[in-house]
């Protein structure tokens, strides 16, 4: 029995591009060049503020990957995108992924807090560490750097990054000497009410998590287990309390793969038509991604063998996402499918990111199942295909959380900094 | 000798007034000016104020606040790196139809000192590192051609990716490429050089406007604006500059004043209403992917 929570959750869209599924591209509601047409992006913005929606998101890594047969790897940069949405927009929070390993912390600093500033607090750095060859060689590098030297420079950066956004308020210098940075300066951006952008951080390495408790104000995590995801909110949330701040200032906003219809039957024929429209290679080349293999290599008529579901030896140079890696596992261990029922289930279930198929209705009892059990604060809501997904999720599944006194009426809060203190408090962490 | 058109330099405590103010926005998108630089004193040695705004964000934003406006978004190649900055240029690009292009000058007064990002110890000049971040900027803009974006619902192929090409830069910086941004319908955007004594423009395929010294835009300063006789270089502009602490008004004012002795230019892309033509595209260059193949199913 989970004990009732107060007070609304936190409801974010993340964009990625024109929806989650590559074969989006194809909605009759889109032309080829939507996912750079300035009309595109106005309407995604202005629909999700009429939801009164919280956020909008962006994921992002600095490389393109093949855009063959899909637009997600086509991404705009996110400030810039974003800025403009604001732009066409009053209250609606954005989220913009930056790199810390392909960034320059005063160069970062100042155009998040003038993004903060142009957007009038609305604005929120994602932080991220990036990993794979394709961005290094955009920026130089043969590769990148193993991952605990990226998560080192990370802390780093970002503890350079607050310091010049204080130095904004404060007026004075940051005489800054580390292992990776030495910075003389301040900035003279005016920042918006005396505040500075929301940190995101997303990943689930231990020293991703280490790094949210310290320093984040919302996690973009990736759950796939309602269980999984309330240790890992805990473990955060207590970890932060650890440092000193109160477990209501780091929001737990996983990642959540949608496909609506007006019935089940309705919206299964929509996953299935959309995953059938969209290129095969897709499913394995995104579990070779998450889990640092080559599932191409796999018998599609087997289980997974051990040694692929095994911890890899050494994190250090592991390709894979740690956190989505993780999981994966987890959720083969449950049932053992061989690798093309598990590629087939998850067109239901997600991979990485939780996924869920089913009517309006179903969502909200999802969300508030996991609200009430202490898993989450929110969601990031990962439309199937983003132009009418969300209008779906506006129009239909936030009119029933408020029903429920889960969601808000009308805005209440001018910035993404007041949408997040105005939501629910923490549930308990022990 | 013909008339000059009209632009504008913003400094960033003006252009802090102008994102603050609606009502400024219209009369700045109303003035029949063919650009603004935004954050002018990042490149033209004038020295820090004490505002500022990233440029390329602000420009973002009044692109969905306007629908003339055109803008120069003022950039340093030391801690932004090329490729970060060819990816907000693109962006905007799309995002404000072609009203958008970059400007590089003299160094940022606002940036520490330090070069993060060149590839050498060897000492260089500042317009060599200019003139290297303008060339990786266009290659990268140029990188993926807007018309390889097909979107075939009968193969599945949503772009032809083989027409998408490595860059390969490897100068002061370096990088690989593409970009992740197609170019603008519009085609590549616009940049600028604002030459100074100290910062002079080197001749380059890849700058299309050099603003300042020698160049085709003269800097008038607003207090100088009412005296002006009216003369101008052949084809070229006036960039109406104010003095360190005037107002947004003030240069509203003036600007205003000034528009009925300068050729007023029409709406529509940065190029088209300067006249300049859209860069053609290198042949050379890897493709960055294999021809795509109609999918199968799994």
């Amino acid at each position: 029995m989970t004990e009732r929570r107060s007070g609304h959750v936190i409801l974010g869209i993340n964009a990625l591009v024109l929806g989650y599924l590559p074969a989006s591209w194809q909605s009759p509601e889109l032309t080829p060049g939507s996912f750079v047409d300035p009309a595109y992006w106005e309407n995604i913005g202005r629909t999700a503020e009429r939801g009164t929606l919280d956020a909008v998101f962006l994921a992002d890594i600095p490389a393109l990957g093949d855009p063959a047969h899909d637009a997600n790897p086509a991404h705009m940069e996110p400030t810039v995108n974003w800025s403009y949405v604001a732009g066409v927009t009053d209250r609606l929070g954005v989220v913009a992924t930056a790199s810390t390993t392909f960034n320059d912390p005063f160069d970062l600093a100042e155009r998040w807090l003038s993004f903060d500033h142009v957007t009038r607090g609305r604005a929120a750095w994602n932080i991220v560490t990036s990993r794979g060859a394709a961005p290094a060689r955009n920026f130089g590098f043969g590769d990148v750097p193993p991952r605990d030297d990226r998560y080192d420079r990370a802390a780093e950066f970002v503890d350079v990054v607050r310091a010049l956004w204080d130095s904004a308020v404060t007026g004075d210098r940051v005489h800054h000497r580390g292992e990776y940075f030495e910075i003389d300066g301040r900035l003279s951006v005016p920042p918006f009410a005396d505040s500075a952008p929301v940190l995101f951080q997303a990943g689930g390495s231990a020293k991703g998590r280490e790094l949210a408790a310290r320093v984040a104000d919302g996690v973009f995590a990736a759950e796939l287990t309602r269980d999984q995801a309330v240790e890992h909110y805990r473990q955060v949330k207590r970890r932060a309390v650890e440092h000193g701040r109160s477990p209501d200032s780091v929001k737990i906003v996983p990642g959540l793969l949608t496909t609506i219809g007006s019935t089940e039957e309705e919206a299964r024929r929509r996953n299935d038509d959309l995953h059938d429209r969209g290129p095969a290679s897709y499913s394995i080349e995104w579990l070779s991604q998450s889990m640092g293999i080559d599932a191409g290599k796999l018998d599609l008529d087997a289980p997974f063998p051990e040694e692929v579901l095994a911890a890899p030896d050494d994190l250090q140079t592991f390709t894979g996402s740690v956190g989505f890696r993780e999981s994966i596992v987890a959720q083969i261990r449950r049932t053992n499918p061989t690798v093309r029922e598990y590629l087939k289930q998850t067109r239901y279930t997600g991979s990485g990111h939780a996924g869920f198929v089913g009517t309006p209705e179903q969502l909200a009892d999802r969300i508030e199942d996991w609200f009430h059990a202490g898993a989450v604060d929110g969601f990031n809501l990962q439309p199937d295909v983003l132009v009418d997904g969300l209008q779906v999720i506006v129009d239909e599944v936030v009119p029933i959380l408020r029903k429920r006194g889960l969601y808000r009426h009308e805005y209440e809060t001018d910035t993404l900094r007041g949408h997040f203190e105005a939501a629910a408090a923490s549930a308990p962490l022990w | 000798m013909s008339i000059p058109f009209l632009s504008l330099a913003l400094d960033g405590p003006q252009l802090v007034e102008l994102l603050a103010d609606d009502a400024a926005i219209r009369r700045w998108d109303e003035l029949p000016s063919a650009f603004s630089v935004l954050g002018v004193e990042r490149v033209d040695g004038s020295g820090a104020r004490e505002a500022t705004v990233d440029a390329s964000v602000a420009a973002a934003i009044l692109a969905g606040r306007t629908t003339r406006a055109r803008f120069l978004v003022a950039a340093s190649p030391t801690r932004d790196h090329p490729y970060n900055l060819a990816r907000r240029v693109a962006s905007l690009g799309h995002l404000s139809r072609g009203r958008s292009g970059v400007i590089f000058g003299d160094h940022d007064p606002y940036a520490p000192a330090g070069d993060p990002w060149t590839t050498t110890d060897v000492g260089f000049t500042r317009g060599e590192q200019i003139a290297d971040a303008l060339c990786a900027v266009r290659a990268l803009e140029q990188s993926w051609p807007y018309e390889s974006v097909v979107g075939d619902l009968e193969t599945g192929i949503f772009v032809q990716s083989n027409l998408i090409r490595h860059v390969d830069h490897d100068g002061l910086h370096r990088t690989a490429g593409p970009l992740t941004v197609p170019e603008p319908p519009t085609g590549a955007s616009v940049t600028a050089w604002l030459a100074t004594d100290r910062v002079p423009a080197i001749p380059g395929d890849e700058t299309d406007l050099v603003i300042g010294a020698g160049g085709a835009v003269r800097i008038v300063d607003a207090d100088a604006a009412e005296a002006w006789s009216g003369e101008a270089s052949d084809g070229g502009g006036l960039l109406l500059r104010g003095r360190p602490g005037s107002t947004l008004a003030e240069l509203l004012d003036a600007a205003e004043s000034l528009a009925g002795r300068t050729r007023p230019v029409g709406d529509g892309p940065l190029r088209q209403v300067l006249d300049l033509s859209v860069p053609s595209r290198p042949a050379v260059g890897r493709a960055a992917f294999p021809q795509p193949q109609p999918h199968a199913v799994l």
